[in-house]
Parts: structure tokens; C-alpha cells; sequence
């Protein structure tokens, strides 16, 4: 009678004979394990499973995307995103271009305020109507995030123009991209534009498309308190590296229960 | 030759600084030494040309005193020791020819030793060092007293070996002293250096750009100034002549002492671009407060940050882009108002600071999990909400971007108050103030957190002031 051999047994029995054969390439063993995560060329949002889809965290000295509609966790990712980097000892800097940061909530996501720099736009009252308002206060934005990125080593540069109107976001010169894009390369410094939709195009080294996991079952209401969120985070493109599309799942709770 | 000027502690004469002892030294040699400021010692070598022997030079020395309003002992020989220490043991003036010392000092008592020690040795001795000094010398004098030995003569004419043998090392200064030679140079008193540069245009100029060339020229030569100085700029003036004979002065306090041309010529050019002079500019000076050079310690295994010049430009380039009030470090304030927060200046300097936390032992301020957050409408947008058994159904608005839609979802109400006891209105400069209250001090509101059929989650409100229906931020 062939004795009873357990699973995990045969499964190592036969991994030891491909080695044998030399054909072992096959196994998921011998795929190289990921890489440490270096602080010096990855910015690690803190969010385990994000950073590990992104191998680390987003790119330094390249600029990052980060889009997606509302509610979609835009906000509550930066900010976790700002919190890591000012945990490790770095300056961080956020440009509001429509003066949208709520400082509580920054707070509870742990950041250090102490190291932030926020640049308020000036606040348009009703960004949909005043198209040239939407310009300039768009471009005053630029202009102060290519301030804050001439001054260099500042670990996160974030740009905020998540409420902006599309087509005041679409008037821009596509050489803004391009510009800033320069401007960071090279340097440790990992820029983030936050928005609705793609911006940058080519010019992003990486572009993470958050939205709500299980329409409808994605916004949690307990006990007539609002609950948190439930999303999913997409890597739609990134330049230099070998990703493939890859969803994540991720969920956010309200403040009240953190 | 040396002078030696001593003004004695007198009732009659208001107590002056060591200023005053200096401005007389100064008026007749660039080389003196303060040692306090009733004593001064000067090198008078080459004023014989000038002013004469060595009689009218004493003489001059003490009119000049007395015309400041001091009286006092001058005396004058050919080491600084001997000068010092008939200016401190006999009165009036005393001029010692060349080779005479020994003889002028012979009567001198020996007690003198405990007062003029301290000045005739190295300088560079801590104060602890001094006072045991002077215990020494004064149980020296004990010993001489014992010995017989009363006066500089006396003590002079001992035979070295045996009075090192039994007094030690430092019975070599007092013989030295005794006799009047001297065991160290004079070490002369710098006064403050001023760091300023000026120059006279022979057309006017208008604009910050052909200013900017000027001020280039000027703060050049005194950067380099203060480089060898080991200093650093810490107040930069800024002086305009204008053409209408008005002078147009900035004063700028730089958050860290630097010395960069560019960064120094950035800064005040910012700074006129924010305060332009009213005319055309036919004169321009630059004056700098020095202070002590920053000792910066670069390591390998922490972040760099930006340095204090490269946030400071960044700080004034910030405030004439943005205005000064938009931009800083923000704050978490005590108060329940929804969205209240301060403005905190941005910190320049990070040298030296903690870089991040110890996650071993002081554990992370980072959540562990995702904390959702809101964006917050600095100006709320007022809305339509349909409201059926007490619970809003529908929110729309007219503001492009916040259709609105059919309520999925709703929580509260959470009703929220205060400062309605505060009376009056607050400050229309207050960040936390929406314009759309009445009484922006107060607020009484029921707070809403809704989603919509839209997929987005509001926080919108009743203001139950004013009956009126507003949305506040949204969740992201």
C-alpha cells in the first residue's frame, strides 16, 4: 500500500525535482522577491496594501497622479500620503488651489502641521460661473507649486485641483505638465497632482484611479452614522515599470471611529 | 613707548564705560588694549613726531580725559608693564625714560602685584583660571611680607632659581613684572566693524530691475566682508534717496544669518516689489546687522531639508504671488466651530530639529487605518433640500459641479452652536468666517451627512438661523 503523502509534502517533493531539471523557472518561488522598499526612491503612502501595489510607495523626482471622482477617497489617501511623509521627517507642502483643505481632518489623519505647507488659492464663490476666476486662480496655483519645487527637498509637493472645473483644468498648456515634470525630476521630491480626471498624460510617471468599490454597497451607513468608505484603488498607467492594470481594495472609516 | 591711562574710582566723577577710556586712546593711537574700563594701555611709539616728548604727550593725554570729564593717572615707559604699573601706584603723570624702569619701580609695594597680574599675562585665561591667579599671587605676597621682602626692588634683585624653587612657576611673572619687562605684546582692542556700502547714482532709476544691478554691486563687497568675519546677516536696511530729497528705508530681519548675495538681493528686491519707493531713486545704502555665523553640522543619514535661504525666498516669493495671509502652516484651534483652524507662520529653520518620530519607542501618529476626509467649501453653497418626516430626501443646488440629487443615505441631525454670546461682529479677516452668517461670531446649525445618487457623500446644513439650507464639505 503507497503510504499517504500530505499536499504540502508532494507540492515540495515536486518543486525539488523541477530544481533538479533545471526547470525551475516556473515555480512563484523563484521569482525574485519584491524589493525593500527604499525611502529614497519611493514616497510609502502607509497604506500597506497600496504600497504594496506600487512597489513601495509613489516614485520620488517624478510626477504622480492621483484621480478619481468624489467621495472617491482622493482627499483621505493624500492625506495619508502627508501624514507618512511628516512621520519620517519631512516637509511637505499642499497647494489648495481652491482652498478646500479641512484642517481637522488633517489633523486626525495624523500629519504634522507643523511641517506642512499649505498655499491657499483664493477661493472663487461659485467656480462654475466666473471661468476667468477659474483661470487665474489655476494658474496661480501653478505658479506657486513651481515655487515650492524651485525651493527643493520637500519630500511631498501636493497639487489640489480635485474641484477645479474640467475645462478650466483643459485650457492649460499641456508644457505645464512638461514643466513641472522637469522641475522635479531627478530630485527626491515626489509630486502629486489631485484631480477628477488624468491631467498630465505622458508627463505622469504613475496615475492611481480611485472610485467606490461595490456601487451602492461602497458608502457605509451604521447606525445612522455615517461609516466610512469602501474603494478600490486602479494603477491605470505608470512609465518605467512593468505594471499591469491592478486593483486594490481599501476602506476608510469616519473620524469619528478612528 | 607706552601710555597707560588708570581713572581712579572717585565720588566726585560720574562712573563712565570702557567707551569713554577708549574714545581717549583712540584719539591718539588705533593700536590700545581695554583691559577694564577704568584702565587702558596704549602704544604711543611715533606720536614723539607729533606731539613731542614724552612729557607733552602724558600731558595731552590727561587734558583730553579731562575734557571728557575724567581725571585721570597717566603714566608713560617704555614697556607696557612699567606704564601700567606706575599708572596704577602713583598719581598724576609719570614718564619713565627708556632704561629706567628698574629704578621706577623699585619703591613700588609689593601688594601691587595681586592688581596688575591678570593684565600682563595671556589674556585668553578662562575667569577661573584669573581668580586663582590672584589667589596665588596674594599668598605670594603673604610669603614676600614674611620674607621681608616689601617692595618691586626687592622682590627683582631675589635670585631666580631660588625663588622659582620656592614660590613655583609663577614666580616668574612676578619678577618679570617686578621688573618691568613685559611677557606678552599688546593685544589692541577692535572697535565693531560696520558693514554698510552706499553709492550715489549719477542718473535716477526707476523700476526694481536696473535697481536690482545696484544692489548687486553693494551687497558683493560685503558679503565678502562678513564671509571673512565668520558672520551672517541678520537685518538687512535697505536706504533709497529719492529724487524728491525723501529717503525711502526698509528694514528686513532675516529668520537665519545669511550671507548669500543672491538670496540677500532676492529678499529685498521682494520686499520693494511689496513697498515700491514713491520717486525715482538717485541714492542707494545697504547697512547689515552681523551676528555670529550659523556652525551647520550636514549629516549623511538624515533628510536634507531646504536651507533657511531657500525657504525664506520661498516664504517671500509666496507672499507678494499668493499675499501674505495665504499661505503658512496650519492649526488645529479650540473651538467647536465646524472647519475652524489658524494660520501659523511657516518655519524657516529645520536644522537641527527631530526628524520624524522613533517608531520603536515613540510609535506613529499615523492612524492604522484610512481616516476618510472632508473637503471643506470655504464659502458653504447655499442648496434646496426637500425634507420629508424630518429627513432630507433631496439636495440640489444652481452651483455648476454640485447638481445634487436624490438622497440614498442620510445621517444626523447633529446640532451644533455657539459664541452666541459673544456680542458685536467678528473681524471680516477672521479665516473661519463665512461671509454668509449675519452674526459671524455665532453659529446654530443641524449638521447633515448625506449621499446622493450622484455617488458622493455631503456634509450639508440647516442653518436654524436663518432657515436656510447649505452645503458645507463633501467626504473624499
Amino acid at each position: 500500500m503507497i503510504p499517504a503523502i500530505a499536499p504540502n509534502a508532494r507540492v515540495a517533493e515536486l518543486e525539488s525535482l523541477l530544481r533538479a531539471r533545471k526547470l525551475d523557472r516556473t515555480l512563484t518561488t523563484a521569482i525574485p522577491a519584491a524589493p525593500v522598499r527604499d525611502d529614497a526612491l519611493v514616497a510609502a503612502t502607509g497604506i500597506g496594501a497600496l504600497d504594496a501595489r506600487l512597489t513601495g510607495g509613489f516614485p520620488r523626482g517624478q510626477l504622480s497622479e492621483l484621480v478619481g471622482p468624489r467621495s472617491s477617497g482622493r482627499t483621505s489617501v493624500t492625506l495619508q500620503l502627508l501624514a507618512a511623509a511628516t512621520a519620517r521627517g519631512e516637509l511637505v507642502a499642499l497647494v489648495d488651489a481652491l482652498d478646500m483643505l479641512d484642517v481637522e481632518s488633517a489633523a486626525a489623519a495624523g500629519i504634522d502641521l507643523e511641517r506642512l505647507l499649505w498655499v491657499r488659492g483664493h477661493v472663487v464663490s461659485n467656480p462654475g460661473l466666473c471661468r476667468d476666476m477659474n483661470q487665474r486662480a489655476l494658474e496661480q496655483a501653478i505658479r506657486a507649486l513651481a515655487l515650492v519645487l524651485q525651493a527643493g527637498n520637500f519630500g511631498i509637493v501636493v497639487l489640489d485641483v480635485a474641484e477645479a472645473p474640467a475645462d478650466a483644468i483643459r485650457r492649460l498648456p499641456f508644457t505645464t505638465w512638461l514643466r513641472l515634470q522637469r522641475m522635479v525630476e531627478g530630485s527626491q521630491t515626489t509630486c502629486l497632482l489631485v484631480g477628477a480626471e488624468s491631467m498630465a498624460r505622458s508627463s505622469a510617471g504613475l496615475t492611481v484611479k480611485l472610485g467606490i468599490r461595490d456601487w451602492g454597497l461602497g458608502i457605509r451607513f451604521e447606525n445612522r452614522l455615517f461609516d466610512g468608505l469602501n474603494l478600490e484603488a486602479r494603477v491605470i498607467r505608470a512609465r518605467a515599470r512593468s505594471h499591469e492594470e491592478a486593483n486594490v481594495a481599501l476602506s476608510t472609516i469616519a473620524s469619528h471611529c478612528a | 613707548m607706552y601710555a597707560c591711562v588708570y581713572r581712579p574710582p572717585a565720588q566726585d566723577q560720574p562712573a563712565g564705560d570702557a567707551r569713554t577710556l577708549a574714545g581717549v586712546a583712540e584719539a591718539f593711537s588705533p593700536r590700545f588694549e581695554v583691559h577694564r574700563e577704568d584702565l587702558v594701555s596704549i602704544d604711543v611709539s611715533g606720536l614723539k613726531r607729533l606731539l613731542g616728548p614724552s612729557q607733552t604727550i602724558v600731558d595731552e593725554l590727561r587734558r583730553d580725559a579731562k575734557s571728557r570729564g575724567m581725571a585721570v593717572h597717566v603714566a608713560v615707559a617704555a614697556t607696557r608693564t612699567t606704564a601700567m604699573v606706575l599708572a596704577l601706584a602713583r598719581l598724576g603723570v609719570t614718564v619713565v625714560e627708556r632704561g629706567g624702569e628698574a629704578a621706577a619701580l623699585a619703591a613700588v609695594p609689593i601688594g601691587m602685584l595681586e592688581k596688575i597680574e591678570e593684565f600682563c599675562t595671556h589674556s585668553s585665561l578662562s575667569s577661573q583660571k584669573k581668580e586663582e591667579q590672584k589667589i596665588s599671587a596674594g599668598s605670594a605676597c603673604s610669603a614676600c611680607n614674611r620674607w621681608g621682602v616689601k617692595t618691586f626692588g626687592e622682590l627683582a634683585s631675589l635670585p631666580a632659581a631660588d625663588l622659582l624653587a620656592r614660590l613655583g612657576p609663577p614666580a616668574r611673572v612676578w619678577q618679570a613684572i617686578a621688573r618691568g619687562e613685559d611677557l606678552r605684546p599688546l593685544i589692541p582692542t577692535l572697535a565693531d566693524e560696520r558693514f554698510e556700502s552706499s553709492m550715489e547714482l549719477e542718473w535716477p532709476i526707476e523700476g526694481l530691475e536696473p535697481l536690482s544691478f545696484v544692489v548687486t554691486r553693494l551687497l558683493e563687497p560685503l558679503s565678502t566682508r562678513l564671509e571673512r568675519r565668520d558672520r551672517g546677516a541678520a537685518v538687512l536696511h535697505v536706504m533709497l534717496g529719492l529724487v524728491t530729497k525723501d529717503m525711502h528705508a526698509r528694514r528686513l530681519e532675516l529668520p537665519a544669518p545669511m550671507r548669500d548675495v543672491r538670496t540677500l538681493r532676492t529678499l529685498a528686491l521682494l520686499d520693494l516689489e511689496a513697498h515700491p519707493p514713491a520717486a525715482a531713486i538717485d541714492r542707494v545704502a545697504i547697512v547689515i546687522d552681523p551676528t555670529p555665523g550659523r556652525v551647520l553640522q550636514h549629516t549623511l543619514f538624515t533628510r536634507a531639508h531646504p536651507t533657511p535661504e531657500q525657504l525664506s525666498t520661498l516664504v517671500a516669493r509666496l507672499g507678494a504671488l499668493m499675499g501674505q495671509d495665504r499661505f503658512g502652516a496650519p492649526a488645529v484651534v479650540e473651538s467647536y466651530r465646524p472647519g475652524a483652524f489658524a494660520m501659523a507662520p511657516f518655519a524657516t529653520e529645520w536644522a537641527g530639529k527631530a526628524g520624524g518620530k522613533n517608531l520603536e519607542t515613540e510609535g506613529s501618529s499615523v492612524p492604522p487605518s484610512v481616516v476618510s476626509a472632508l473637503r471643506r467649501c470655504r464659502h458653504p453653497v447655499p442648496a434646496r433640500v426637500s425634507v420629508v418626516d424630518n429627513r432630507p430626501v433631496r439636495v440640489t443646488t444652481d452651483r455648476r459641479g454640485f447638481a445634487g440629487g436624490t438622497v440614498v443615505h442620510c445621517a444626523g441631525p447633529w446640532r451644533t452652536s455657539g459664541e452666541w454670546w459673544v456680542s458685536g461682529t467678528a473681524s471680516v479677516s477672521h479665516p473661519t468666517n463665512p461671509p454668509y452668517q449675519t452674526h459671524p461670531t455665532s453659529w446654530n446649525r443641524d449638521e447633515w451627512d448625506v449621499s446622493l445618487n450622484d455617488g458622493a457623500v455631503y456634509r450639508i446644513f440647516l442653518d436654524r438661523e436663518r432657515d436656510a439650507w447649505f452645503v458645507d464639505a463633501l467626504v473624499d
